[in-house]
């Protein structure tokens, strides 16, 4: 909020400090000044008020208080004496309440001449960014600043009967503001009626027809106070935010409205002339109750962790206006009615801290001991997996953790968790996989890079059959510069080094964004971890990608259960290993782990290792022929192995492979 | 033998030299002629006598050394060939790279746990009682619009419980509700994690986000302690001797509460563009954890106490590194991504 430093000034006697010292010493002890800036003879300081102090500090008397409290500096209460005409406002006018409204203050004044304000009331309205308009306008709104209760005048002779009363708006009902804007309101927006119709959105806007203008001789004066979610849902409907619903949205405390409405009463008359109605309407309908805490100084000096004296806590809290009993160094305290934040003995400290000054408590280290943690450090894993993938030369990638149509398109609607209200259509959907991102991030790179290799950690979210959220963490891998055999050698060498298990794959079959015919599914002990392959021909026309491609999608919470740190020690082995070539001659569609698995079955414990190291299809081998070629090493773990001995392994290996029909060792 | 035979040989020797196309049969060559024409002249000088002799072997000395001096240079050659040009680009295998807000978050995770704090985590997809009730935030209360959810769709949403109704987080907060409702005090611990507002982007605004939440809470936890343990840590991440100075604010969660100013480690108070000219930069919000946050929790506020804070990783990375637009982070861009 915007204060006038003139304003603020006007509360005391004593020169404030310079807007700038000022300025620091309420960021420094109360809240953040976002700014300070000259306007004409006077300067802006502008406020940033959280919603915690919105009750009493959205007025300059709110902050004088303040300032009165951090300087040692005297300030005053506005003045509200009042002399009063013979006219009873009660024979005028009666006021019915009839929903969401706690209080409901109404004066009058008569016989008052509308014309331009007082400079200095304009100019600082200006300075807070508001437009003069007339003196009984203008005091309204300088009243609001100064109080922080918004109020408002109508001309008296522009309502219809003699009754104003405070309803919800009927359906469809229709209201031209101040501004001449035309609103048609809903029953769940509260209005300020007479007998005809609505005549103000209470809390909000005035409404054109009682305006006061040069014309106007007699006044009414409003100073309500209704719910603040009420005023709250009906800015929204209605599109309207205003310095009054502002207020009232946060709550304004209930002794300010008889508060408020005197002060403007005694300004008026002052300045506009006329004569107050004697008497106000006053319905209350709830009650403040004075609260009182307890503490001791102990307390205070166990929170803050330092010794504020006694006598200087007493003075703060009585500078911010509490009522203070002192025994020795237990305190009793009443809050002030305008403190409605203030409700436990922390709210006291704080209170007690900030004027004090944070900067005046010594940092002290803690004496409590340390627990160290039984938890798993899943964090470390993590950061071994990330540098893995780096050293393979992939870079990490942070992405949304949302998606569009054209990522929600590769999934079954029903399985999406989707957002309510998303800013931007993009973040319409939680990504239920890291693919659709990583997708993304391959199309804008190729653009720029031949190679791109990619990876990212992170959380995807989905319903479960049983309808029930999901959030899970995966690993997700993309690749324009690998193929997926090449993509195929860095799993398993991840896998392989990071985690114990048996390490399987089989074919991935499925047709989404996976190819099925050119995709696995990657198992450690027999459990599903991930799928990786080429990426379809499909997705790569529908996202318009030029490279083929290769993508993995790993489960990293099921991966992270495979992780040992220590691995147990193989001895090394003693005796020299015999390496034997052998080729063999199968079928098109046989499949390397037929063969390897049945040379693994032969060549039994002695085989200590098996390495493919070429797969030939050449036209001289025949149609739908190929052969790979395997090298072998033989060891033995207890004595050099003899030439014999690997022969007849070796033999045995070849002719269970023989047997095989339709398979052939070829002879050198 | 005589004077004129040993010129012979040496035409010979120059011939054949000079015919050859490499330096391994130049040094053949010299070989040759050294061990077997040289060997035999000097060996036919025990023949001659007098005069001749020692002319014949003078000659053939200069002959020697002529060779030798031929062998010399052609050494020279070769080691000049083979002396590598080390201006020429080496082979470099291929390194990725690492997202910067990963390494700050590793480099915040280490200080604070040489500190005693354990690294915990917490769900994404929150539940409107840990992302608000449990920490003190009143039903209807205008803080909870002014965090721009990201609510989940769910059918019959008015009919859920707050623990039922599913969020994208707003804040790192909940999993201190979620920690200490499972261990007791004391604790120290921190929450490096992705949070989420349901905002328009712009160059200092990002959909979702990175905090670290830190929580200490034990026996007479005071804001002495607070100051003294951030100092520790901003010490430490800044590398240098910077000041940190607390100013009252505003959250439902903490009483007192305060934003957490450090001294601008590029200037050294004096003010320049990194801290807009205050000397000062913004860097998270902290205060005493609310008693009734710890009472949620079920850990009794008249016993225990505790300090909480919260600060924007992105914008510690982006003040770090000089990054204008906080968008990049999560542009999967390569451009971006491979300079770290």
């Amino acid at each position: 909020m915007k204060f006038s430093y003139n304003f603020l000034q006007s509360f005391f006697k004593e020169k404030l400090p310079t807007p700038e010292e000022l300025a620091s010493l309420l960021m420094m002890h109360f809240f953040e000044v976002e700014e300070v800036k000259k306007v004409g003879k006077d300067y802006v300081l502008d406020i940033d008020i959280l919603s915690s102090r919105a009750g009493d500090c959205l007025s300059h008397m709110g902050v004088a208080r303040e300032i009165s409290a951090i300087t040692g500096m005297k300030y005053e209460w506005p003045n509200t004496d009042i002399k009063s005409g013979k006219t009873e406002i009660e024979d005028q006018i009666s006021v019915n309440v009839r929903n969401a409204c706690s209080r409901y203050v109404l004066s009058g004044v008569e016989g008052l001449n509308v014309k331009k304000s007082p400079a200095y009331i304009q100019n600082r309205l200006r300075t807070c960014g508001l437009k003069p308009i007339n003196n009984v306008v203008d005091i309204v709104n300088y009243v609001m600043l100064e109080t922080g209760q918004p109020l408002h005048a109508f001309d008296a002779e522009k309502i219809e009967g003699e009754k104003i009363s405070v309803r919800y708006a009927r359906k469809r009902e229709k209201i031209v503001t101040l501004e001449e804007k035309r609103l048609e309101l809903n029953e769940s927006v509260l209005v300020i009626s007479d007998k005809q119709s609505a005549i103000g959105v209470a809390g909000i806007k005035g409404g054109i027809v009682p305006e006061v203008d040069e014309n106007t001789k007699t006044i009414y004066l409003e100073a309500a106070n209704f719910d603040p979610k009420v005023i709250r849902r009906g800015s929204r409907d209605i599109g309207i935010r205003t310095d009054a619903s502002l207020r009232f949205e946060h709550g304004v405390p209930l002794e300010f409205a008889k508060i408020a409405s005197d002060r403007v009463v005694s300004l008026i008359t002052k300045i506009a002339g006329g004569r107050a109605m004697k008497g106000r309407i006053d319905q209350s309908f709830e009650e403040e109750k004075e609260r009182e805490i307890t503490f001791d100084a102990e307390e205070v000096r166990n929170i803050l962790g330092t010794e504020v004296p006694l006598k200087k806590m007493e003075k703060i809290l009585r500078a911010l206006e509490f009522k203070v009993q002192r025994n020795e160094s237990s305190f009793s305290v009443k809050i002030p009615f305008f403190r409605k934040d203030v409700e436990r003995k922390e709210d006291v400290v704080e209170e007690i801290g900030r004027i004090y000054g944070y900067e005046n408590i010594e940092p002290c280290q803690p004496k409590e001991s340390i627990v160290v943690s039984q938890e798993k450090e899943e964090e470390n894993i993590e950061d071994l997996c990330k540098n893995m993938w780096q050293g393979f030369g992939f870079s990490e990638s942070y992405n949304y953790s949302f998606i569009n149509e054209t990522g929600a398109s590769f999934y079954q609607k029903d399985n999406l968790l989707e957002v309510e209200k998303p800013v931007s259509l993009e973040f319409k959907y939680l990504r239920p996989s890291l693919l659709p991102e990583l997708l993304r991030n391959l199309k804008e790179n190729e653009k720029t890079f031949e190679e791109v290799m990619i990876f990212e950690i992170g959380k995807i979210f989905y319903k479960s059959s049983n309808n029930s959220a999901k959030e899970e963490k995966k690993l997700g891998i993309i690749s324009s510069s690998d193929d997926f055999y090449s993509l195929k050698g860095k799993i398993n060498v991840f896998l392989s080094n990071l985690f114990v298990g048996d390490i399987s794959y089989s074919s991935y079959e499925k047709e989404d964004i996976f190819d099925g015919l050119r995709s696995a599914t990657v198992s450690l002990n027999g459990e599903v971890i991930g799928n990786f392959g080429e990426i379809s021909e499909k997705t790569r026309n529908k996202l318009k990608i030029k490279s083929k491609a290769v993508i993995a999608d790993f489960d990293f919470e099921r991966l992270l259960e495979f992780y040992k740190e220590t691995k147990t020690y193989e001895p090394i082995a003693r005796f020299p290993s015999v390496i034997r070539d052998l080729s063999v001659l199968v079928f098109g569609e046989t499949r390397y782990i037929e063969v390897a698995e049945k040379i693994r079955k032969e060549g039994g414990k002695t085989l200590k290792e098996l390495t493919l190291f070429d797969v030939y299809e050449g036209e001289e081998l025949g149609k739908n022929r190929k052969s790979f070629a395997f090298r072998l090493y033989f060891q033995d773990k207890g004595k050099t192995l003899s030439a014999e001995t690997i022969n007849k392994l070796q033999e045995k290996i070849i002719n269970a492979l023989d047997e095989v029909s339709g398979w052939k060792v070829r002879k050198k | 033998m005589q004077k004129e035979d040993i010129e012979k040989i040496k035409k010979k020797f120059l011939k054949e030299f000079e015919s050859t196309e490499t330096s391994k049969e130049r040094k053949k060559v010299c070989k040759k002629y050294m061990e077997e024409e040289l060997s035999s002249v000097f060996a036919s000088l025990k023949n001659l006598s007098g005069e001749s002799k020692a002319e014949v072997g003078k000659a053939a000395n200069e002959f020697k050394h002529f060779i030798l001096s031929q062998k010399e240079s052609e050494k020279k050659e070769t080691q000049e060939q083979s002396k590598l040009d080390v201006t020429l680009p080496g082979k470099e295998p291929r390194l990725g790279s690492i997202h910067p807000l990963t390494k700050l978050q590793k480099r915040c995770e280490k200080i604070f746990t040489r500190m005693g704090f354990v690294v915990a985590d917490g769900p994404e997809m929150e539940n409107e009682w840990y992302n608000f009730d449990a920490l003190n935030f009143k039903e209807d209360h205008p803080v909870r619009e002014m965090q721009d959810t990201f609510f989940i769709k769910q059918e019959d949403r008015e009919k859920l419980s707050s623990k039922e109704k599913l969020l994208m987080r707003t804040h790192t907060s909940p999993v201190q509700a979620r920690y200490m409702e499972k261990n007791g005090p004391p604790l120290r611990i921190i929450v490096p994690g992705r949070v989420f507002r349901n905002e328009a982007t712009d160059s200092s605004h990002e959909i979702n986000f990175y905090q670290i939440e830190g929580l200490m809470v034990g026996k007479d936890v005071s804001v002495a302690n607070f100051k003294a343990v951030m100092g520790s840590f901003f010490r430490q991440l800044f590398e240098g001797n910077v000041e940190i100075r607390l100013r009252p604010s505003y959250f439902p969660f903490t009483e007192p509460s305060f934003e957490t100013d450090v001294s601008c480690s590029i200037c050294e108070k004096k003010g320049c563009s990194v801290c807009d000219q205050t000397g000062w930069t913004e860097i998270m919000g902290a205060g005493m954890v609310h008693p009734r946050v710890l009472e949620n929790a079920k850990i009794d506020p008249t016993e225990f106490s505790g300090f909480a804070f919260g600060m924007g990783v992105d914008r510690i990375a982006a003040i770090e590194r000089k990054i204008d637009d906080a968008r990049l982070f999560y542009s999967g861009d390569l451009r971006f991504l491979k300079q770290f």
